[in-house]
């Protein structure tokens, strides 16, 4: 049976127990423009949603909509769903999260639905642009091609001295049929003439992360594992079998507050236990400061591939310079300039290209 | 091309602050709690609750967290002088729990005779309002 199914069923059964569910709507949004500085220079803001922006003012690579519903259906039992729309997918809407949370008492809680896996730290709530303060978390590394799975999730909340905790270990699979991101990467080429799509399947997502919280401190501790299954869809519709690998992923991410800078960081490992022993070094680091409304910031990100034979892969660096002013309550102007540097190695590893972007946009939650 | 954009980019984050910066005086703010509520609090203890991270009071019992109303002087103060942010960074902060159901921000009231009744009326509420709306029928365990 189909998750999807399990959960209409288990909605079923818990609202013909209940007359009137309390039922809430919110939502968060982004209007984003953007710019590539030089002709014939591509820069991908978001490698999930294949965003990019060439030397063409445009709206489409970032701006998005999100609306929430949240259902009551007891005390202890939540019905969740968001329903987003984005420029990339020419603002079609796509029922993009649906779960179930049960709040089995003060400590515990367990989800079960279609969620964002938590990969990085800005992973499961990397569409709310209002949540963060730079335009977005820096794409050069936030460039999974698998980013949402359906699961289960099972947290617990401690505290833990002075300090408030939780640790949630989550399972779950996904399955995807003309994956986006690795379309992108069949139509410049990569995977032979022929192919045409990419089929991307993550089987059992298996990880737990650790979340410590102060006064002054965030920080998160990442582990993920799963089965990676690649399959080349060619042109006469035939399927060449590609990789059958699994990846490791380990990462420690979070903010310190300085009062008035916050430091934001995160470093991220992942390991595909493939024949050349592919590896992904990454990290980010990033200065905020805190005047009033306004946050200057500038965030500097590197990510690196090394194989068994070398590091003469995938490598780049991307710097961001930018300012975010809460102009009400609920919305934020944001301004951006990215420099986008490909230090990949000869044989068109420096596939990405160097860039320089400058985007402006509002976020907002209501 | 790159560094003209660059320099404006810097220009407006070095100036803009100046031209906008905003002054705004505040009234007393009392943090209230039901009148059988024996628990103790600090500036702490208050701050923790209204950002989700802690969610008992010292005596065990699930705390019941109430807001002023989006935008209100009280909302402003209190967010400013207990939970040491601007209103719009304790958005950010909850917005990031709200959309990926890790947590509920505390409940909405629209005026400070509501927040007064309710507590007053439940054993486990927390609250605030202006100090000068204040009666007998509440506790207050913190002013700011």
């Amino acid at each position: 049976m189909k998750l999807s199914t399990i959960i209409v069923v288990v909605l079923g059964i818990a609202i013909s127990d209940v007359s009137i569910a309390d039922i809430k709507f919110s939502g968060y949004g982004s209007i984003v423009a953007g710019k590539g500085l030089d002709e014939n220079e591509r820069f991908t803001a978001d490698f999930f949603e294949v965003g990019q922006y060439e030397d063409k003012l445009t709206f489409n690579p970032e701006s998005m909509l999100g609306l929430q519903m949240n259902a009551g259906l007891s005390d202890d039992l939540m019905f969740t769903a968001q329903v987003t729309v984005k420029g990339t997918d020419d603002f079609e809407p796509e029922l993009s999260w649906y779960y179930l949370t049960y709040q089995a008492n003060d400590d515990w809680t367990l989800m079960l639905g279609r969620r964002n896996i938590p990969i990085y730290y800005y992973s499961e709530f990397y569409d709310v642009g209002y949540a963060y303060t730079w335009m977005r978390p820096p794409s050069n590394l936030y460039w999974w091609q698998v980013v949402q799975f359906n699961g289960i999730h099972v947290s617990r909340s401690f505290e833990l001295g002075d300090y408030s905790s939780s640790l949630t270990m989550y399972y779950g699979n996904e399955y995807t049929e003309d994956n986006k991101e690795m379309g992108f990467y069949a139509e410049q080429g990569f995977y032979g003439p022929n192919t045409i799509e990419v089929n991307e399947d993550w089987r059992h997502i298996t990880g737990f992360n650790w979340n410590i919280s102060g006064e002054m401190f965030d920080v998160r501790f990442i582990y993920m594992q799963h089965k990676l299954d690649r399959d080349y869809v060619q042109n006469d519709g035939s399927i060449v079998v590609g990789p059958r690998t699994s990846q490791t992923f380990y990462g420690v991410g979070g903010s310190i507050d300085l009062n008035p800078v916050t430091v934001l960081f995160e470093y991220n490992y992942v390991q595909r236990h493939n024949d050349v022993e592919d590896t992904w070094p990454t990290y980010i680091l990033s200065l905020v400061y805190n005047l009033d409304e306004y946050q200057p910031y500038i965030v500097y990100s590197k990510a690196d591939q090394e194989r068994v034979a070398g590091d003469q892969f995938e490598e780049h660096s991307l710097v961001g310079y930018g300012l975010r002013y809460n102009f009400t309550d609920t919305a934020s102007l944001k301004i951006q300039y990215d420099e986008f540097k490909d230090e990949g190695g000869p044989n068109g590893w420096a596939f990405h290209g160097d860039s320089s972007t400058i985007a402006i946009g509002v976020d907002f939650i209501f | 091309m790159k560094s003209q954009y660059l320099s404006l980019a810097v220009a407006l984050a070095l100036t803009t602050p100046l031209i906008f910066t905003s002054f705004s005086t505040s009234a007393e703010i009392s943090v209230i709690v039901h009148k059988d509520n024996a628990s103790t609090f600090d500036k702490k203890s208050i701050r923790k609750l209204y950002m989700g991270k802690a969610k008992k009071f010292d005596n065990g019992r699930n705390a019941l967290v109430i807001n002023a109303s989006k935008g209100s002087t009280q909302r402003n103060d209190f967010n400013k002088s207990v939970i040491g942010r601007s209103s719009s960074q304790i958005n950010a902060y909850w917005s990031k729990l709200v959309f990926t159901g890790k947590g509920i921000p505390p409940k909405e009231l629209s005026s400070d005779a509501e927040v007064l009744s309710t507590v007053t009326e439940n054993k486990d509420t927390i609250g605030y309002v202006d100090s000068s709306a204040v009666t007998a029928a509440v506790k207050v365990v913190a002013t700011f």
